[in-house]
C-alpha cells in the first residue's frame, strides 16, 4: 500500500500529493504504539489511578456534612482559585465535586503533560537523535511524522477521557458526568499536544520545544488562576486559557459540553499552524537557521564554575523571566482581590484570616510556597541537566581536562543553588512590588521577598536529595520529582488531609515559617541546611567514587 | 627508556560484559603507539579506565608516574584527549568549546590555536550541533593539540575526517613526536597506524594478544614468498616453518615463518632461482589474523604463531 502512494511522489499537488504527504501514517503509528506501549499505558493507568484514589479516598477524608463544609469554605476565595479552579459547586460541596472542582486541576495537568511529552518524544526528540532521518528516508511523507504523532496523541486522550469515566462510574458517581470529565481532561491533553505540535517546529532541541510548550501550560495556568480569583465561576480572563475550558463543564453540577468544542478547535488550529510552520523547515532543522556566535570564548568563561553558569544560564533567565512575569500578574490583582473578600460573608472572612489585611498576608504566604515550589522544579531541571551532561557524553572531556568530579558537580550545584536563591528573589521582588503598587503600601516588598527567601533551606533539601541521586544513583534521579509532588500534595491539601503530623514533617517545605502570617522561626532553618549539606556531601563523594556513565 | 604508560592485568567489567579482561600495555615515553582490535575490543574501555573516568575492577596502571584514578586531576594537566564520538554543546560555538576545554586543562597558545583552526579548515563561529560529524571531530583535536600536553590519548581521532584532513591530522602527530610527546592512538585506518606508529598493539576480548614494533610483528608472522627456479624446487614442505607450498615446473609459492625465512631461502638456492618475491605480511593481514571469531575455533593450527608473539618486551 505504501509503495504505490509513493510512486506517485511526484505529483506535487492533488489528492495524489495529499495522499504522499502522508504515505506511512499508518505504519508509523503501530510503530508508535509498539514503541510507547510500556510508557503510554503507565502515563494513562497512572492518571486513572489518582481518578480513583480520590474517588475511594475523599469520602474517607471528609466523612460528615461538616467537614464537606469545612474544606468548601476553605477553597472558597483566592487560595482555592490559585491552586484549584472556579470551584463550581464548592458552596454545596460533594465529594465528587470536591474530586472534580479542587483535585480535578492536578488531573488535568498531568494529562497535559503526558501529551507534550509524548508529542516531542516522537518528533523533536527523533530528529535530534537523527532517527527520524532514517524514517523519512524511507517510503514515509513530509506530514506522515506529525499526522501519527497526533493520531496517537488524540487517540491516548480519548482513552484517557474514557477510562477516567468509567473510573468515575466505578466509584458510584453518575456516569455521564463522569465522561464529562474525563472528556475535560482529554480534552486539555488534545489542546496542549496541539501546542506542542507548534513548538516542536520552532526549535532545533527537544528539550527547548517541551520546555516552550511548558512555558504555555504555566502561562495558561496563571492566566486561569488570575482570571478565577477575580470573580467567583472565573472571568473572561479565565477564559483565554485552555485550562480554563476544561474547568467550565461544570461536571457534577450542571454540567455543559460546549466549552470542550473551544478545546477541540483550538487543538486543531494549533495543528494546522504546525503543519503550515513544518513545510517551512528542513527535517532536523528549526524554524530559523540557527546564527553564527562568537568565534572564541569570552575572557570570563575560564573556570568549572563560569562554565556551569553558561550552561545553567539559558535556564535561570527562563525561569526568571516567567516567574517575574507570573509574580507580577499575582501581585497585580491584589486589590480586587482585597474588594471582593470584603464583600464574603463574615464566617467565610473569619476563616481566611479575620481580615483584609491578613487576608494579604495569607495569599502572599501561600503564593511563597506556591512559587518555592516551581523553583524547585527548576532545581530538579538543573541537575537532570547536568545528568544529561554525563549521558550524551560531553561531561568526558570536560573531565579529561584539569577539572576535577568535585568541581564539575559541584560548580554546577553552586550556580543552582545560587540561582534558587536569585529566582526567589526575583519572584519575590516581582509580586512584592505589583502588591505594593496594587494596594499602595510598599511594606509589601520586603514582606514578600522575606516570605520566599526562608524556602532556601528547604530547596537546598531538595538540591541534595538530587545531587545525592546523581552521586550515588544516577538512574533514580527522576525519583526527587517525587519529594517534590509531596511538598505539593502536603503543602496544598496538608491542611485537609486527616495525616499524621510525622508525615507532614517528612516534607522540607513544612518545617517553613509561612511567612508574613507567621513567626519567622530560624531553628528548623538551620537544621535543613545542615541536612542539605550533609545530603550534598554524600552526592559529591558518591560522584567521585563512582564511574561515569558514557555514550 | 622510561615508560609513559604502563599497565598490567586490568579488569574492567560491566555487569556480565567483561570490557577489559587482564589487559596488560606498556608505552615508552615519546612513542606513538597504536591500538588496534575489533569493534567492543575494549580500547575505548582502556583509555577511560587511563583517564581516570571508569575505575578498574583490578589491575594497575600507572600514567606518566601518577595513578590514573586518585591523580586525575594532576594528570589530566599533562595530556590531552580527544574521544571518538565527540558530543558539543548545542549553544556554544566551536571556538567557544576550544578555548574552554584548553583553559579548563590549564592553559591555551593561542597561536597554536589559530594554525589549527586554519590547517583544519574549521569555522569556529558555528554552534555545537550545526557540525558536521568530521567538524565536530576537528573541534576536539584541535582542542587537544592546542595544548602543550606531553601525552596525548586519542580514541578514533579521525573518525569522519575527509583524506586531506586525515593527512593534515598526520602531519600534526608527527610533529607532536618530533616535540617528544607520547601518543597513544587508538584506530581502525591501518595506513594511518602504519604510518604514524613505533609500536602497536592489538587487543581482543580486553586482551593484549600481539603488542610490539610492525617490523618485530612481521618477522613473527608469515612471509609468502613466490619463486621460479631452474630447477623445480623439492623439499619444501619438509622444513620446519614452511607452509602452504604449491608449485608446478620451475615456480614456486608457499608461505613461512618469519624465523625460518632463513632455512626456506637456504633451500631454494640450491634449485638456482631465476626470480623472488617476497611479500611480507600487510598490517591488514596481521590483523585479520586476530580479528573474528576463527582465531578461537582454529586456536591449533595458529598456535605455534601466538606462541612467540605475545609478549615481545
Ligand atoms: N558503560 C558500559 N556499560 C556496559 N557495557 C559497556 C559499557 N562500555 C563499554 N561496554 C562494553 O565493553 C566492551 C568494550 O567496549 P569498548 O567501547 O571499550 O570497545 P572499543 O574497543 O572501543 O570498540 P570500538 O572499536 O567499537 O570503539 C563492549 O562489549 C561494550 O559493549
Ligand atoms: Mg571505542
Amino acid at each position: 500500500m505504501t509503495t504505490t502512494t509513493a510512486t506517485r511522489a511526484p505529483a506535487p499537488t492533488g489528492p495524489a500529493g495529499a495522499g504522499s504527504a502522508l504515505a506511512g501514517t499508518g505504519t508509523l503509528v503501530r510503530f508508535m504504539l509498539r514503541r510507547d506501549r510500556i510508557k503510554l499505558p503507565a502515563w494513562l493507568l497512572g492518571i486513572t489511578f489518582f481518578v480513583v484514589y480520590y474517588g475511594a479516598a475523599l469520602p474517607q477524608l471528609y466523612r460528615t456534612e461538616g467537614d464537606l463544609r469545612a474544606i468548601s469554605t476553605f477553597m472558597t476565595g483566592p487560595v482555592g482559585a490559585l491552586i484549584a479552579g472556579p470551584g463550581y459547586g464548592v458552596d454545596d460541596p460533594t465529594v465528587e465535586r470536591l474530586l472534580v472542582g479542587i483535585y480535578g486541576m492536578y488531573i488535568i495537568l498531568p494529562a497535559a503533560l503526558m501529551s507534550i511529552l509524548l508529542v516531542c518524544r516522537h518528533t523533536r526528540v527523533e530528529e535530534q537523535a537523527g532517527r527520524a532521518e532514517l524514517v523519512r528516508a524511507s517510503v514515509v511523507g513530509r506530514h506522515a511524522q506529525l499526522t501519527a504523532t497526533l493520531i496517537v496523541a488524540a487517540v491516548a486522550n480519548m482513552v484517557l477521557a474514557l477510562l477516567i469515566g468509567a473510573a468515575m462510574a466505578g466509584n458510584g458517581f453518575d456516569a455521564g458526568d463522569g465522561l464529562l470529565f474525563g472528556a475535560s481532561v482529554g480534552a486539555a491533553g488534545l489542546a496542549f499536544a496541539g501546542v506542542t505540535a507548534v513548538t516542536v517546529q520552532v526549535t532545533e532541541y527537544s528539550r527547548a520545544a517541551a520546555g516552550l510548550a511548558g512555558v504555555a501550560l504555566g502561562a495558561a495556568y496563571v492566566i486561569r488562576a488570575a482570571g478565577d480569583m477575580l470573580d467567583e465561576g472565573g472571568s473572561a480572563l479565565s477564559w483565554l486559557s485552555p485550562i480554563a475550558w476544561s474547568q467550565q463543564t461544570r461536571a457534577y453540577v450542571d454540567g455543559r459540553w460546549w466549552p470542550l468544542a473551544l478545546s477541540v478547535a483550538f487543538a486543531a488550529a494549533a495543528a494546522a499552524v504546525g503543519y503550515v510552520l513544518s513545510t517551512r523547515r528542513d527535517v532536523g532543522l528549526g524554524l530559523f537557521a540557527a546564527r553564527r556566535g562568537a568565534p572564541g570564548a569570552a575572557s570570563w568563561l575560564r573556570s568549572s564554575l563560569t562554565f556551569a553558569f553558561r550552561l545553567q544560564r539559558a535556564g535561570l533567565i527562563g525561569w526568571g523571566a516567567a516567574l517575574a512575569a507570573a509574580g507580577a500578574i499575582y501581585g497585580g490583582i491584589t486589590e480586587p482581590i482585597v474588594d471582593a473578600v470584603e464583600d464574603l460573608p463574615a464566617d467565610v472572612i473569619a476563616v481566611l484570616g479575620g481580615d483584609a489585611a491578613n487576608m494579604l498576608d495569607g495569599y502572599l504566604s501561600v503564593m511563597a510556597l506556591f512559587d518555592a515550589l516551581l523553583v524547585g522544579v527548576f532545581v530538579i531541571l538543573g541537575v537532570q541537566l547536568l545528568r544529561s551532561e554525563e549521558t550524551k557524553g560531553r561531561a568526558e572531556p570536560v573531565l579529561a581536562t584539569a577539572t576535577s568530579r568535585w568541581a564539575w558537580f559541584g560548580s554546577h550545584l553552586t550556580v543552582l543553588a545560587l540561582g534558587a536563591v536569585g529566582l526567589l528573589v526575583a519572584v519575590g521582588g516581582a509580586l512584592g512590588a505589583a502588591t505594593a503598587i496594587s494596594v499602595g503600601d510598599a511594606g509589601y516588598v520586603g514582606d514578600s521577598v522575606a516570605a520566599h527567601l526562608v524556602y532556601t533551606p528547604a530547596l537546598l533539601v531538595l538540591l541534595g536529595v538530587a545531587a545525592l541521586l546523581f552521586g550515588v544513583l544516577p538512574r533514580a534521579i527522576g525519583a526527587t520529582w517525587g519529594v517534590l509532588g509531596f511538598g505539593l500534595i502536603i503543602g496544598f491539601f496538608g491542611p485537609i488531609m486527616d495525616l499524621p503530623q510525622w508525615v507532614h514533617n517528612l516534607s522540607p517545605l513544612e518545617h517553613i515559617a509561612r511567612l508574613p502570617l507567621e513567626q519567622l522561626t530560624w531553628a528548623p532553618m538551620l537544621i535543613l541546611t545542615v541536612i542539605a549539606a550533609g545530603l550534598l556531601a554524600i552526592g559529591l563523594y558518591g560522584f567521585r567514587r563512582r564511574d561515569l556513565e558514557t555514550k | 627508556m622510561t615508560t609513559a604508560m604502563s599497565v598490567s592485568g586490568l579488569v574492567k567489567t560491566f555487569g556480565s560484559t567483561r570490557a577489559l579482561d587482564g589487559l596488560d600495555l606498556s608505552v615508552a615515553t615519546g612513542e606513538v603507539h597504536g591500538f588496534l582490535g575489533p569493534n567492543g575490543a575494549g580500547k575505548s574501555t582502556a583509555i577511560r579506565v587511563l583517564l581516570g573516568l571508569l575505575h578498574a575492577d583490578s589491575g594497575r596502571a600507572t600514567l606518566l608516574g601518577g595513578d590514573p584514578w586518585n591523580d586525575a586531576v594532576e594528570l589530566h594537566r599533562r595530556l590531552a584527549y580527544v574521544p571518538g564520538d565527540v558530543e558539543l554543546w548545542p549553544n556554544l560555538t566551536g571556538g567557544e568549546a576550544i578555548d574552554l576545554l584548553a583553559r579548563l586543562r590549564g592553559g591555551l597558545n593561542k597561536a597554536r590555536r589559530d594554525e589549527l583552526v586554519e590547517r583544519f579548515d574549521l569555522d569556529p563561529r558555528k554552534k555545537g550541533r550545526t557540525y558536521s560529524k568530521g567538524n565536530r571531530q576537528k573541534v576536539a583535536i584541535v582542542a587537544a593539540l592546542a595544548s602543550d600536553a606531553e601525552l596525548l590519548l586519542l580514541d578514533e581521532p579521525t573518525a569522519g575526517l575527509d583524506p586531506l584532513m586525515e593527512v593534515v591530522f598526520q602531519d600534526f602527530i608527527f610533529q607532536a613526536k618530533a616535540a617528544g610527546k607520547t601518543v597513544l592512538l587508538s584506530s581502525h585506518i591501518l595506513a594511518q597506524v602504519e604510518k604514524l606508529c613505533d609500536r602497536v598493539s592489538i587487543i581482543r576480548l580486553g586482551k593484549v594478544v600481539q603488542s610490539g614494533s610492525l617490523t618485530e610483528m612481521r618477522h613473527l608472522t608469515r612471509t609468502t614468498i613466490e619463486a621460479e627456479t631452474a630447477q623445480p624446487a623439492a623439499g619444501l614442505a619438509e622444513l620446519p616453518g614452511v607452509h602452504d607450498v604449491q608449485g608446478d615446473d620451475g615456480r614456486v609459492h608457499f608461505a613461512v615463518d618469519g624465523e625460518h625465512l632463513d632455512g626456506a631461502i637456504r633451500q631454494l638456492t640450491r634449485f638456482g632461482i631465476r626470480s623472488l618475491t617476497s611479500h611480507p605480511p600487510t598490517l591488514e593481514e596481521l590483523m585479520l589474523r586476530h580479528y573474528g571469531d576463527e582465531l578461537e575455533a582454529n586456536g591449533g593450527t595458529h598456535a605455534d604463531a601466538d606462541a612467540g608473539t605475545g609478549e615481545t618486551r
